[in-house]
């Protein structure tokens, strides 16, 4: 039996390892993918302001105000790059993350990723033409 | 070891999270930034008309079941990724109680709370029909 001494010297010490707080930008590639992952921030304000915006159709004709301003136009163009790059980041993903067989084979990534963008084309067509067509 | 032991349970919550998150991801891919281009910039600025810069029209168009639905379907979906994402981000910036319990309650709980938002707001805000 071990004396108590021993016994705490022979106890296996926790290495508590922890990451610089600045990590992100010592790497290109660290920098892009953190930017990736906070996409999710504006695109969620933006939402939010959406939901905000159909609420304020609620309150009548005589109270309703359409988003003209200055400021409201330049957080859109900030969360326009920031849900572009989250597009680009995503769709082309999908080519790694999806597997697709057809007739027992399996669809090139690239294939995928061609169907992919050409799906943000097509969905970017179509709901622009009812935002703008259904317009006065 | 019996034969019990050995079979495997399918891990629904994982299944729902990820099919949350994966869809989620991809709609607002697909389609948020043509929302953002068109009612956020364009619109504003007077350089195409759109939908939500007049009332009749607005209100026209929420009034419509199949936008309803749209909308709803793209803020929940979208909110699980947001809140997926930002709740990993946090884990990346060294918040490791952001893997915790709590704190799954708080961003997943916060999507839920948008997405019962979303579906009020979408019911009282235009008539269905």
């Amino acid at each position: 039996m071990k004396a108590p001494a021993q016994a705490a010297r022979a106890e296996p010490r926790a290495y508590r390892w922890t990451m610089p707080a600045n990590w992100w930008t010592r790497n290109r590639h660290y920098f892009l993918y953190t930017v990736r992952e906070f996409t999710a921030l504006p695109m969620a304000l933006w939402l939010l302001w959406l939901l905000y915006d159909i609420k304020s159709a609620g309150a009548g004709a005589a109270n309703f105000q359409p988003p003209r301003s200055a400021a409201f136009i330049a957080f859109s163009a900030v969360c326009f790059l920031f849900a572009t790059y989250h597009s680009y980041t995503f769709l082309k993903l999908a080519g790694v993350i999806m597997h697709v067989k057809v007739l027992d084979k399996t669809v090139p990534p690239r294939a995928i990723i061609i169907t992919m963008f050409g799906l943000w084309a097509l969905a970017t067509v179509v709901i622009g033409a009812v935002l703008i067509g259904f317009a006065r | 070891m019996s034969a019990h032991s050995t079979q495997h349970k399918t891990a629904f919550s994982h299944l729902f999270f990820w099919f949350m998150f994966a869809n989620g991801g991809g709609l607002a891919a697909l389609v948020l930034p043509v929302h953002i281009l068109v009612q956020g910039i364009l619109g504003p600025l007077g350089i195409v008309p759109v939908v939500d810069q007049h009332y009749d029209t607005w209100i026209s168009v929420l009034g419509n079941p199949i936008v309803k639905l749209y909308i709803l379907v793209l803020v929940a979906l979208s909110f699980f990724h947001f809140a997926h994402r930002l709740r990993y981000l946090l884990v990346d910036f060294g918040v490791p109680a952001a893997k915790s319990v709590p704190a799954q309650a708080i961003f997943y709980g916060g999507a839920v709370v948008v997405t019962i938002a979303t579906i009020w707001i979408l019911l009282t805000t235009a008539p269905l029909f």
